[in-house]
């Protein structure tokens, strides 16, 4: 048996099991997007889904959280790489691995932290009633503030982690020499330092932003059926109404959502890096 | 200020971010008032010991851990062989295999369990259980297979073959050379994938029955009708539980990387 | 050559779709230590991979002492390969890796144990047995793969590039060292190197490979001699190569070829029928090279030191005698 054969015959079990334990049933349910209810194939469950206001609110909701999310992270996150990979090797292993901890811990414990922080007897309402800023505890959770800090906080991490490695591969030399020949801070960034990340920023993004936009706990917890994403408000229409129709619908449109972030970011990448 | 010191306390910033909220869930379990609040009254392990005192909590322990040992078992159990063959064998069809195999990390969890529910549980007549650790069997082969995949990149070729010319089959070049090489990529994968099983929300969202259901899932349902600090203290809990996983870990990696 | 140890007829190795040797006809005698030369990417370490198993042959056989190992496994070939990265075992003890073989032996742990330190001494490497490879340095890693592959005594041993990691004392060193325990072990051996200076020193017969082909096939005299053609020739150092068409207008010829050539030192410089100039002259310390141009192109010459000097810029006369001319025939099409 030649070493083709043998790597097909160790390749066959996993691709067979995703395959039948995964890909055929998404496909057969994206599928189900384009039928109409008359059997036949048709847009008729997108026409539907998009004439109702409250789809449309949650998608466009869905997109903005996601870019603003994707945006933050990329200020907070080149703030705190930048400032990481100025360190020593060793402290610097030491915060990467601080700043990986939170992705190994339940995000619905770290979403509750957000409870506690935000809710009616939390801290924050407890400071302002305590410094008279407020008479009676504001409401912050089931705000859309409430889901971008809790998307944030859970996904920043990600971003960090793809900067710290884009940035380690930068050339020490890179940034001294750029100063030397009389550039400011804002230009060694936009003229150096940005086309050198590119493509950790790209990595890092499309992490983000799908991450944002296909998150579930996150908006359960801080958003509830106020403030509705894409997958709550797949979860209700299945769970609730048992309209599989528009189920069908969310799917299609967070698969290609993702897969365009994807091939958008990417090619930002590689498209002006020559 | 200058320009390293603002650096310095934007970092710091950063981290605060990230890391407080830890701190405010660690203090809010273990306080001894009625109600969640913050900061805490008084301090006691009174809500963690009533959490592990309830049955149903302990029950979705269970089924957690014991899903997340098993579909990372699988997955590996799948993963390693498809990443040794990836990397080392140059199968036909190989870019297309390894689209299909990290296929379930660009799909949305909860549409994973949908889909998995309505056509694999459904028209298979296949239980709950099994359906759920086939969810997480196929989320976490991805895992595997790029851990495993990236620890074999860095292990040259070359002494596999040199086993071979020394008279070992490939399966005992595979089991003496390459596997005690490859152990903490393994591992690595393992605790990576134990941790992803055990956190799973969305997947499992649809997949759960009578009695079965995962623990992140049952402290989800009950978020919504608990008021004092119990569910904080869970959280706590796992935070720590994770903490002390992932420290451990990084302590015999780190170490074995020197025996 | 019917009595050959090792045979090759006719085989071809290809990548996919590329051929990297084609039509390969080799033979290797019991005892022979035969070099295989050639430049990097002409087909030798495909050629090692071929013989050891490792690769299978899309056309051709390979014969081992009377039998068609063509289609036989590398691991049941009795072949010993000792790579040109080592390819130690990163998490084993210099003994453990010289003890692998033996133990899929299932030798007996005592003569395991004997065998393995009796190796290691014999390639001076006594005392190392617990220390990991990567505690080693090159020259040690080295030894401990020469002691790997023939401690469980091989019927055939290939060697790729051994040498090629290491400084030029060590090189020199190990070279010693190889041929001692060649000699020792009456053993026979394909050594392949890029370079001829190794293939001279070590070898009862050189093979000169170019691109997926054997050149030529010939004692080290032969080849450093009488090279057979153009490539051959400037492999093993023949600098000026002149085809007969192009000298025939300047001088009679001693004799039908394509070409002739001459190494540096054999070019008269001073005196001699044909005029140049000096275009580079570097100085060696016991010789001195120089670049003439001239009407048949660039020819590089080395004389001694002490005789009269020519800097560069001067016209200068030189010759270039038959006597120590090699005739060359065209090379084959690459
Ligand atoms: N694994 C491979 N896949 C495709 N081509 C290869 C592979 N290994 C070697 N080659 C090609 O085959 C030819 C011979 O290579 P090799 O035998 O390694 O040369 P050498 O050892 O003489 O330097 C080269 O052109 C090389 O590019
Ligand atoms: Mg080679």
């Amino acid at each position: 048996m030649n070493a083709r054969t043998r790597g097909l015959l160790l390749l066959t079990p996993a691709t067979l099991f995703v395959f039948v334990a995964f890909l055929v049933p998404l496909a057969i349910l994206l599928a189900g997007s384009f039928q109409r209810d008359d059997g036949a194939i048709g847009l008729q469950r997108y026409v539907e889904f998009f004439a109702d206001p409250l789809h449309q609110e949650v998608v466009l909701r869905t997109l903005r959280i996601g870019a603003l999310v994707t945006l933050a992270a990329i200020a907070l996150g080149y703030v705190a790489a930048l400032a990481i990979v100025d360190l020593s090797p060793t402290s610097r292993a030491r915060l990467v691995g601080l700043v990986t901890l939170p992705i190994m811990i339940s995000p619905v414990a770290r979403t509750y932290a957000w409870i506690v922080l935000l809710g009616r007897t939390g801290l924050v309402n407890n400071l302002a009633l305590q410094f008279g800023l407020t008479d009676a505890p504001l409401r912050f959770l089931y705000t859309e503030p409430a889901v971008f800090v809790g998307l944030l906080q859970l996904l920043l991490p990600l971003m960090i982690l793809s900067l710290v490695s884009a940035l380690e591969n930068v050339p020490r030399d890179a940034v001294p020499a750029a100063r030397m020949l009389g550039a400011n801070w804002w230009v060694v960034f936009t003229r150096v330092l940005l086309p050198l990340t590119r493509d950790g920023l790209a990595t890092g993004g499309v992490l983000v932003f799908t991450g944002a936009i296909t998150a579930y706990i996150t908006p359960a917890m801080l958003g509830g059926a106020k403030i509705l994403m894409l997958e709550t408000l797949l979860y209700q229409r299945v769970n609730v109404t048992d309209d599989i129709a528009t189920a069908t619908v969310i799917t299609a449109l967070l698969v290609s959502m993702s897969i365009l972030a994807k091939l958008v970011l990417s090619r930002l990448a590689k498209g002006r890096s020559k | 200020m200058n320009g390293r010191a603002l650096q310095w306390t934007a970092l710091g910033a950063v981290l605060l971010f990230l890391l407080g909220p830890f701190v405010i869930i660690l203090a809010a379990g273990v306080s001894d008032g009625e109600t969640l609040t913050f900061p805490p009254e008084g301090v006691s392990l009174r809500w963690a010991a009533s959490v592990v005192a309830i049955a149903e909590l302990r029950h979705a322990f269970a089924i957690s851990f014991a899903l997340a040992v098993l579909s990372t078992l699988g997955a590996l159990l799948l993963g390693i062989p498809a990443a040794y063959a990836l990397e080392r064998l140059d199968p036909p069809g190989a870019n297309i295999v390894r689209a299909v195999v990290t296929s379930p990390l660009v799909v949305p969890g909860i549409v994973v369990g949908l889909a998995l529910l309505r056509y694999f549980v459904i028209p298979l007549g296949i239980g709950v259980r099994p359906a759920l650790l086939a969810s997480h069997i196929a989320l976490l082969i991805p895992y595997a297979v790029r851990v495993v995949a990236a620890s074999l990149r860095n292990l040259r070729v070359d002494i596999e073959d040199a086993a071979i010319m020394l008279g070992a089959t490939p399966l005992q070049a595979f089991f003496q050379i390459v596997a005690p090489n490859i152990r903490n990529g393994v591992i690595a994968s393992f605790i990576l994938s134990f941790i992803t099983s055990f956190n799973q929300v969305p997947v499992s969202l649809f997949l759960s029955g009578p009695g079965i259901s995962t623990l992140p899932i049952e402290m989800l349902a009950r978020i919504d009708f608990t008021y004092d600090p119990s569910i904080a203290a869970l959280s706590a809990m796992l935070a720590l539980l994770s903490i002390a996983i992932v420290f451990l870990a990084e302590r015999l990696l780190g170490l074995s990387r020197y025996v | 050559m019917s009595d050959a140890f090792l045979r090759l007829h006719d085989v071809t190795l290809r990548y996919g779709r590329t051929i990297a040797v084609e039509k390969l006809n080799l033979a290797v005698s019991a005892g022979e230590f035969v070099a295989l030369l050639g430049p990097s990417g002409c087909g030798k370490t495909t050629t090692m991979r071929a013989i050891a198993g490792l690769l299978k042959p899309s056309a051709g056989r390979i014969v081992i002492d009377g039998a068609d190992v063509t289609r036989v496994a590398p691991n049941k070939r009795d072949v010993g390969l000792m790579f040109q990265s080592y390819a130690l075992f990163p998490h084993l003890t210099v003994f453990e890796n010289v003890a692998f073989g033996l133990r899929l032996r299932k030798l007996p742990d005592a003569d395991i144990k004997t065998r393995a330190i009796q190796a290691l001494a014999s390639v001076g490497l006594a005392g190392t047995e617990e220390k990991l490879p990567k505690e080693l340095s090159g020259g040690q890693q080295q030894r401990v793969a020469l002691a790997r592959a023939i401690v469980v005594r091989p019927r055939l041993l290939l060697l790729d590039e051994p040498l090629s990691n290491l400084d030029a004392r060590l090189r020199l060193e190990m070279r010693s060292e190889i041929t001692r325990l060649q000699r020792e072990l009456n053993l026979p051996m394909i050594y392949v190197t890029h370079d001829q200076v190794e293939a001279l020193a070590l070898a009862d017969r050189i093979i000169v490979m170019r691109a997926g082909r054997i050149e030529q096939d010939g004692t080290p005299e032969v080849i450093y001699a009488k090279p057979r053609n153009e490539f051959v020739a400037r492999f093993v150092g023949f600098e000026t190569i002149l085809t007969a068409a192009r000298l025939a207008a300047h001088a009679r010829l001693p004799g039908p070829a394509y070409a002739f050539g001459w190494r540096p030192r054999h070019v008269v410089v001073g005196t001699g029928p044909y005029q140049g100039h000096v275009r580079g002259a570097s100085y060696l310390g016991e010789t001195v090279e120089y670049l003439i141009e001239s009407e048949f192109g660039p020819i590089k010459a080395e004389v001694a030191a002490d005789a009269p000097r020519h800097g560069p810029g001067q016209a200068v006369a030189f010759d270039l005698p038959f006597a120590r001319a090699a005739p060359l025939a065209a090379d084959l099409p690459a």
